[in-house]
C-alpha cells in the first residue's frame, strides 16, 4: 500500500481545498492539510472562501422543494407510471396480416382523392370490363332458370306467429293471409301456396292458440283445398276435436264433396253419435244422407269397437236397407239410435226424416 | 439537509458513511431486510411486488429529477421513462448491487440523456424554473413591508441573493455530468465513491468533474467579494 505523499507545497494542498471543506478526504491527507494550514495564511484564506462557497450552495433554494411539498406532482407520476404499467402488462393483440393496409391508409388520410380514385375505377371497370367477361353459352339461349326462395316460414315462425288478417275470394279461391311474426308479412296463395296452406292447417290443429274466429276463417279458406291430403287431415282435426261448435260444424261443411271417403265418413258417423252440439249432429246427419244419397260407393269403415253405441233398437238390422253392406248397416243403426234416444227432439225428427229418405230411395 | 433513504443506502453500500450516518442506515435499512425478496417477486412478475419498490424510492427519485432538470415536466418525463427501464429490465438485475445503487444508475442516466438532448437543442427547451428568479417575479404585500427584525443586514441579504443568481447562471454553464455530480454531492448528500457507484464510474473520475464544476462556479462568483 504507497503511502499518501506529503502535502507540504500550496500548490499541492490548494486543488485539495474544495474536497476538505465537502469532507472528502481521507484522515490522512485531512491530517496534512490541517498541519499545513497552521503554517500558511493565503491557504487558509482560500479555505475560507470555499466554506463560503458551501455555504452559499447549501443555502440555495431547490426547485424540488418548491414543487414536492405538496405532493402532486409526485402524484401525478405516479398514476401516469401505473397507466404504463397497465399498458405493458396488457397482453398485446396479435396484429394479423392486413392486406392493402397501406392503401386505406392512403385513403383515409386522403379521402376527396380517396372518392374520385374510386369512382375512376368504377367507370373504368363499369364501361371496360364488364363486356369482357366470359358469358355461360349453356345459359346462353335465353332460357329462364327456375330459382326457388327458401319458404319463408319456418316451424319457428309458425310457433311465434299470430294471424292479424285473413282475405280471400271465393269464386277466384285466392288467399291472402297477414301475419305477425318477428317481421309482419303476407303471404299469398298466388306466390307462397304451400306457406299458406302450412299457416293454415297450423292454425286449425292448434285450436288453443288461435281465436275461433281465426280458425273459422281458415277452415272457411281450406274449403276448396279440401282435396289435398294435408288440408283435408287438418279440416278433420278441426271437425273431431275443435272446441268451438261453429268451428266444428265449418269443417264438416268444408268436407261435404268427400264424405264417400272413409275417413270423413268415420269423422261424420263420430259426430253423429258424439258430438254435443245439435247443429253440429245434424249436419253430420245431412251429410251422411248426401253421400248415400248421391250413390257414391262408401267403402267399409272401421270395425265397430265393442263397446261403442248399442245396437239400434227397433230397427233389426236385416231389415235395414243395404243388406251386406256394413258401413251403411252402422249409419243407419246410428240414424235409429238418435231417432229414439237423442236429447234433442229436432235431431230425433232429423234422423227419423233420414232414415225414411234413405228407405225411399233404397225402394226407389 | 435530511438525507433520503436510499442515499443512506447508497451510503451503507459504498462502506463509507461517517458515523451518523452509519447509525440512521442500520436503523432506515431494517425494512429492506426483505427488500431482496420484494425484488424477486417483481422479476417473477408480481406488480404489487414492483409497485412496492417504487413507492419506497420514487420520492427521491423526482427530487433527483427536479432539482437536475428544473422543470417539472421533464421531471415527470426522467421519472417515467426511470421507472419504466427498471420494469422492462428488472430480469437482468442479478443483485450484484444494490437494488437501490441499480435504481441511481438508471436514474441519473436517464437525467444525463435529457440534459444532454436539452443542450443539443436548446432552442426547443423552455426555461428552466429557479427558485432565486421567481423572486424576481411579481411580488406581493409583504415583500414590501419593512423588516424589523434587527439581526438582518440588507446589505448581506442583498450579496446573499446576487450570489445565488450567479450560482445559478454557473450552474446552467455545468456540463450534464458535472451538474449531476454536483446535484448529488450537494443536494443528495452522497460520497463521491457512491456516485461513482451511480454513474458507473471512479472516484477519481467524479472527483475531478466535481473540482471542474467548483472551479466554474467559484469564477462565477470572483469579484464579488
Amino acid at each position: 500500500m504507497s503511502e499518501t505523499p506529503k502535502l507540504k507545497r500550496c500548490e499541492d494542498v490548494a486543488p485539495l481545498l474544495v474536497f476538505y471543506a465537502c469532507d472528502e478526504l481521507t484522515s490522512e491527507e485531512r491530517e496534512q492539510i490541517v498541519a499545513h494550514l497552521a503554517i500558511c495564511d493565503g491557504c487558509r484564506a482560500q479555505l475560507s472562501e470555499e466554506d463560503a462557497l458551501q455555504a452559499a450552495i447549501d443555502r440555495m433554494p431547490q426547485v424540488a422543494d418548491q414543487f414536492e411539498s405538496s405532493g402532486v406532482l409526485l402524484a401525478q407520476c405516479r398514476s401516469e407510471l401505473s397507466e404504463s404499467l397497465d399498458e405493458l402488462s396488457a397482453p398485446k393483440v396479435k396484429e394479423g396480416w392486413q392486406p392493402f393496409a397501406w392503401v386505406r391508409a392512403w385513403m383515409a388520410l386522403r379521402p376527396g382523392w380517396s372518392a374520385a380514385a374510386l369512382l375512376l375505377v368504377g367507370a373504368i371497370v363499369g364501361t371496360q370490363a364488364i363486356p369482357w367477361l366470359p358469358v355461360n353459352p349453356g345459359n346462353g339461349g335465353g332460357s329462364a332458370v327456375k330459382v326457388y326462395a327458401a319458404p319463408r316460414i319456418t316451424p319457428d315462425t309458425l310457433n311465434k306467429m299470430a294471424v292479424s288478417g285473413i282475405n280471400f275470394s271465393r269464386p277466384t279461391g285466392k288467399i291472402q293471409l297477414q301475419l305477425q311474426a318477428e317481421q309482419p308479412m303476407t303471404l299469398s296463395s298466388d306466390e307462397d301456396d304451400a306457406d299458406v296452406r302450412r299457416v293454415l292447417t297450423f292454425v286449425i290443429s292448434n285450436s288453443d292458440r288461435f281465436d275461433a274466429g281465426v280458425r273459422l276463417d281458415c277452415v272457411e279458406a281450406l274449403r276448396g283445398a279440401a282435396s289435398d291430403e294435408q288440408a283435408r287431415a287438418a279440416l278433420l282435426s278441426a271437425a273431431r276435436k275443435d272446441q268451438n261448435p261453429a268451428v266444428r260444424l265449418k269443417a264438416l261443411d268444408a268436407l261435404r264433396d268427400m264424405a264417400g271417403m272413409p275417413a270423413v265418413r268415420d269423422v261424420l258417423l263420430e259426430a253423429l253419435q258424439h258430438d254435443a252440439n245439435p247443429g253440429v249432429r245434424v249436419e253430420a246427419i245431412n251429410l251422411l244422407v248426401r253421400a248415400i244419397d248421391s250413390g257414391s260407393e262408401l267403402p267399409e269403415l272401421a270395425p265397430e269397437a265393442p263397446d261403442s253405441e248399442s245396437p239400434v233398437q227397433g230397427v233389426a238390422p236385416q231389415a235395414l236397407p243395404f243388406p251386406g253392406k256394413d258401413s251403411e248397416q252402422r249409419i243407419l243403426r246410428a240414424l235409429d239410435n238418435l231417432r229414439q234416444h237423442d236429447s234433442n227432439r229436432y235431431v230425433r225428427l232429423r234422423s227419423a226424416a233420414a232414415l225414411r229418405q234413405i228407405a225411399q230411395q233404397d225402394m226407389q | 439537509m435530511p438525507l433520503s433513504r436510499w442515499v443512506l443506502a447508497l451510503a451503507d453500500n459504498s462502506g463509507r458513511t461517517s458515523g451518523s450516518a452509519a447509525a440512521l442506515a442500520t436503523v432506515t435499512s431494517l425494512p429492506n431486510l426483505d427488500e431482496r425478496a420484494l425484488v424477486s417477486e417483481a422479476q417473477a412478475g408480481n406488480r404489487a411486488a414492483f409497485e412496492d419498490l417504487v413507492r419506497r424510492y420514487d420520492r427521491d427519485v423526482l427530487r433527483l429529477a427536479l432539482n437536475l432538470m428544473k422543470r417539472p415536466e421533464d421531471a415527470r418525463d426522467v421519472y417515467q421513462e426511470a421507472f419504466l427501464k427498471v420494469y422492462r429490465n428488472l430480469h437482468r438485475f442479478r443483485f450484484e448491487c444494490s437494488f437501490y445503487t441499480w435504481l441511481y444508475r438508471i436514474v441519473t442516466n436517464v437525467c444525463l440523456d435529457h440534459l444532454r438532448r436539452r443542450q443539443a437543442r436548446p432552442e426547443d427547451q423552455a426555461p428552466e424554473i429557479h427558485p432565486n428568479r421567481m423572486e424576481e417575479g411579481p411580488r406581493d404585500f409583504f415583500d414590501y413591508q419593512k423588516e424589523h427584525r434587527p439581526t438582518l443586514d440588507p446589505e448581506r441579504s442583498l450579496i446573499g441573493k446576487e450570489i445565488q443568481s450567479r450560482i445559478v447562471r454557473a450552474m446552467e454553464r455545468l456540463s450534464p455530468r458535472e451538474r449531476v455530480v454536483f446535484e448529488m454531492k450537494h443536494y443528495q448528500g452522497l460520497k463521491l465513491r457512491a456516485i461513482g457507484d451511480a454513474l458507473g464510474t471512479t472516484e477519481e473520475t467524479v472527483k475531478n468533474s466535481l473540482f471542474r464544476a467548483t472551479r466554474k462556479l467559484r469564477n462565477e462568483l470572483a469579484g464579488l467579494r
